[in-house]
């Protein structure tokens, strides 16, 4: 019995089905792919068609936004056929990131009308000097400082005795024709800094980079820019090498204070970042003496423990940092690879807890842009987060390990190529689907992919709220593992290292405690300052725990509050995204230093309402399930 | 002059929960015992009448505990040997309910076997009438093996059975629930793991007036203050609305008192400690009166002079209704 003709764009045939039939049902009928990797329960969206003509019915439609609707979309799994219908399948590809809910950090873009004449501190300027003769006796110091104040202005220079030792010979041999770099610094009417002499046909043409840097206690991050066009060159991250000496920054500070292990610790995290510059260097052609600018982000710890001055103090009440609001430092110094005269800015932070990663990111999520209260989260191992507007900002910290960034976690790993990022379980088979970065045999789970994970076990039922693993489910990917319970994510026919890549009791609970510090973090933060959490019109996400987030499912596991998923912005790594800004632009470093100053910052440690918030929130999704009404309503 | 005395209107309850049950609803129990369904702070009698008295629960073991202080053999004597004799004893004594408190270890170094376990079940259910709990070690794989024969063959006599924690308790509220029984929770002295751990245990289907809460608390000069404020905001919750923190407290003041030096321990402490019985008969008292103060609704005793004490603090606390 023929009720209607559905016509999908793919299959010449139109195919015959009854009133009441699903669209995956006519699909299938007619051999045309559709895949539902939730199993045809209306949760991951990827199923999503196009009506073109006809009469249907949609049971569901979460996970499609309005605009969706009105296009015509429609998930085929909950779409009921009342008429003959036509059907566009759009290709997976497109499906994978039109998402409602999928919010992907943005590239990063060279700020509109950037000028390095205007804005740039670093400038390289092509000097003829008159030679030296018999009637002028100037020295070879005074010919340059006169040559580049006629030229730029510039009336007061420093420079090295190394730099002075070369002068000469450059001088002579370029025959007065020379490229000077020079950074002129914070303070425009303050000294400028001799950086670079060299000939003016070896600089003609010749790169002149700057790098960004994010030192987070689990992961670096570097940016190589062209401060000629300001644009990105390359950008590499890599977990930082003090991992193995404690994996949160109190367990740093306290192996960093017993014999030689700050000094250790220098070397590591310097390692890190120097690889990382070298790669960055031998990717793009680039020598790392054209490299005369850095400036560096990171949380208190990290700045100090890289700059090497001891971080003690931050550990012990009344929790105060050696220095907030670093001067700028010789690169040799500091020992990262670059020019040896270049200029190492480190950006300023605002107490132990809140380091130059949040005024940084601060600067670079435009919290301050808007006067409608926004939140910005930085989801690291340290979450920081801040309230605030263009008037005010509040600000707090608190400890999530590291597991968003996919350490701790047996088989996390950073957002790279091989790593699981997103996942899908199917409700019935307890089977799960997932997209690999690089579309290659997976390595490892990400922080988007755990978060995935442990929101879909959560829907599914293979975890109760309390994050155990049901063990009495027919499926063989629970099981017992060394760990204790575990979910078989991947068989491991399947990965690229040969071993199944599992998550086990012990990881979801790292996940858990997360979890639970950041949203508590947030709801400590809000009460103190008196305003209800959703008063935030925007919710800013900052973190180098994927490239992605799936808001829908950081708000299934309490992560995130539950709020109108249009309100939340991915941002990726704010901190980096801050140091890039800063480096290009003088009035953002200025900015910055603003932010910094104007920051109020409240200590959780002195708050006994955080415990009771931690607590409460270390459940799926929170004890309080009446704050996740969407949660709620998702579970039945 | 007339005073008016402020009262507080509160919009929660706490859950009433029988234990036991009689031949006419499916059991053996000669009565049973019914706890719960406060509607104010405890003895607040101007406010609501108090719904049902806070009962006491003797606490026995399958078989003489040795780890027991040298006190409490004493005075218990023989019938320790024989756990139907040691409560029957207990019911003698004057308690409500009786407390069958499993060890880690049976008679040898192993746990006890499934089948003694169910057989020491019988014995007490055959020699006294009062409503049982029944407690494993709080092992989750000995509870789980000796509480799902004894929920079995013990069908119908709504038994307390536990322990159910945090990462234990879907099996003994599966076999709860097949059997007609009661559950006990214990989470550490924290409000909100106990309404997580009441969450999990009603998500499986378990209704809500078949689970007791153990909130944990600590002996009067060992954290009592800690567990005392934890059970008086469950119940503050409960009052407010809050239907996951709803439900009838047990705790065990018997255990926690006799397990400190000063209950345990007769020779060589100071002279200024006073007699040792009545050391350790005092501290558990007072200990359970400030816990049945904080909403406690069954305390567990060890001492039969501690029942008849904290009886009478509880009747005093009672009689105070009629005034």
């Amino acid at each position: 019995m023929t009720d209607y003709l559905v016509r999908f764009d793919s299959h010449p045939e139109p195919i015959e089905v009854q009133t009441g039939a699903l669209l995956v049902e006519a699909a299938r009928r007619g051999g045309v792919e559709i895949r539902q990797p939730c199993g045809g329960q209306g949760r991951c969206g990827r199923c999503a068609v196009l009506i073109e003509s006809g009469q249907v019915r949609r049971r569901s439609v979460l996970r499609l936004s309005k605009a969706d609707l009105e296009a015509g979309y429609a998930l085929a799994c909950q779409t009921v056929v009342e008429g003959d219908v036509a059907v566009v399948v759009p290709p997976a590809e497109q499906i994978q990131r039109r998402l409602t809910t999928d919010h992907v950090a943005p590239e990063a873009v060279v700020p509109e009308g950037y000028d390095p004449a205007r804005v740039q501190t670093v400038r390289r300027i092509l000097l003829e000097l008159s030679a030296p003769s018999m009637d002028d006796q100037t020295d070879d110091w005074g010919r340059l400082c006169t040559a580049l104040r006629r030229a730029t202005g510039v009336t007061r220079l420093d420079t090295t005795l190394e730099q002075i030792r070369r002068l000469g010979p450059v001088l002579r041999a370029s025959e007065w024709r020379i490229a000077v770099t020079i950074d002129t610094g914070r303070d425009p009417n303050g000294a400028a800094h001799l950086i670079r002499v060299e000939p003016a046909t070896v600089a003609e043409g010749a790169p002149l980079c700057g790098l960004a840097i994010d030192v987070g206690t689990t992961t670096v991050t570097v940016w190589l820019i062209d401060l000629l066009t300001g644009r990105v060159q390359f950008q590499a991250g890599e977990y930082n090498g003090q991992i193995s000496r404690g994996e949160d920054v109190i367990s740093r500070i306290i192996y960093g204070s017993k014999n030689d292990g700050g000094e250790e610790l220098r070397g590591l995290v310097l390692e890190t970042i120097n690889t990382l510059v070298d790669s960055a260097c031998s990717r793009t052609g680039i020598d790392a003496t054209a490299i005369a600018k850095a400036t560096v982000s990171g949380n208190s710890t990290m700045m100090h423990l890289l700059l090497g001055i001891p971080p003690e103090s931050i550990r012990l009440e009344p929790f105060i940092t050696p220095i907030n609001h670093m001067p700028p430092l010789r690169a040799s110094d500091v020992g990262i690879t670059m020019n040896a005269d270049g200029i190492v800015d480190p950006l300023p932070g605002v107490a132990s807890y809140v380091g130059a990663d949040i005024t940084a990111g601060v600067l670079s999520s435009g919290l301050r842009s808007s006067p409608e209260t926004a939140l910005f989260i930085d989801v690291g191992t340290n979450g920081e987060m801040v309230l605030g507007s263009s008037e005010w900002l509040v600000t707090c910290a608190c400890s999530a390990g590291p597991a968003f960034e996919g350490a701790g976690v047996l088989h996390g790993m950073r957002a790279d190529i091989g790593a699981i990022e997103e996942v899908w379980i199917d409700g019935r088979t307890y089977e799960p689907t997932s997209r690999v970065i690089g579309d290659v045999a997976p390595r490892g789970i990400c922080g988007s992919g755990l978060i995935s994970l442990v929101a879909e076990m959560f829907l599914t039922g293979i975890l109760d709220k309390g994050g155990h693993i049901n063990q009495t489910l027919a499926t063989p990917r629970v099981r017992r593992g060394l760990h204790g319970a575990e979910y078989v994510l991947a068989w491991s026919k399947e990965t690229e290292t040969g071993d199944d890549i599992v998550i086990t009791r012990v990881d979801i609970d790292n996940l858990l405690r997360a979890k639970a510090a950041i949203y508590a973090g947030f709801n400590v933060l809000a009460d103190r300052v008196g305003v209800p959490l959703d008063s935030a019109e925007r919710v800013l996400i900052g973190g180098s725990f994927g490239k992605y987030i799936n808001v829908e499912k950081a708000v299934d596991i309490g992560l995130l509050p539950d709020m109108p998923w249009e309100r939340f912005d991915f941002l990726g790594n704010t901190s980096v995204r801050g140091a890039y800004l800063a480096l290009l632009d003088r009035e953002a470093r200025a900015e910055i230093t603003e932010i910094a100053s104007s920051m109020t910052y409240i200590e959780l440690s002195a708050d006994n309402s955080f415990y009771e918030a931690f607590t409460s929130a270390l459940f799926l999704p929170h004890t309080d399930l009446s704050r996740f009404p969407s949660v709620a309503a998702a579970m039945t | 002059m007339p005073i008016d005395i402020p009262m507080d209107n509160w919009p929660g309850s706490v859950k009433t929960v029988t234990l036991g049950a009689t031949s006419d609803q499916g059991g053996t129990r000669s009565s049973t015992v019914t706890i719960g369904g406060d509607q104010s702070l405890p003895f607040m009698h101007f406010e609501k009448p108090t719904a049902n008295r806070p009962v006491i629960a003797m606490e026995i073991a399958p078989a003489r505990p040795a780890e027991w202080s040298p006190v409490l053999l004493e005075t218990w004597s023989e019938v320790v040997d024989d756990p139907g004799a040691w409560a029957n004893a207990c019911e003698e004594a004057g308690a409500d309910l009786i407390v069958l408190q499993f060890g880690l270890k049976g008679a040898g170094d192993e746990p006890i076997a499934a089948d003694l376990a169910t057989s020491a079940v019988k014995t007490v259910l055959g020699a006294t009438g009062l409503p049982l709990v029944v407690l494993g070690p709080g092992q989750a794989e000995i509870d789980n093996a000796i509480l799902v024969p004894i929920a079995d063959e013990t069908k119908g006599e709504r038994l307390v059975l536990g322990l159910c924690e945090d990462g234990n308790y879907r099996t003994i509220v599966a076999s709860a629930m097949a059997n007609d029984h009661l559950v006990l929770g214990r989470t550490p002295m924290d409000v909100n793991l106990a309404k997580q751990l009441n969450i999990l245990m009603t998500d499986m289907g378990l209704p809500l007036d078949r689970i007791v809460m153990d909130p944990t608390t600590g002996a009067l000069g060992y954290g009592i203050e800690y567990g005392y404020s934890v059970m008086e905001r469950l119940r503050l919750a409960a009052l407010q609305g809050d239907a996951m923190t709803q439900l009838p407290m047990m705790v065990n003041p018997g255990f926690e008192t006799w397990k400190t030096k000063e209950s345990k321990v007769g020779e060589g402490v100071p002279e200024a400690w006073g007699e040792w019985t009545e050391r350790g008969v005092n501290w558990e008292t007072l200990t359970a009166v400030s816990l049945i103060e904080a909403g406690a609704n069954v305390v567990v005793l060890r001492h039969p002079d501690s029942l008849k004490r904290v009886r009478a603090a509880i009747d005093d606390l009672m009689a105070f209704e009629t005034v």
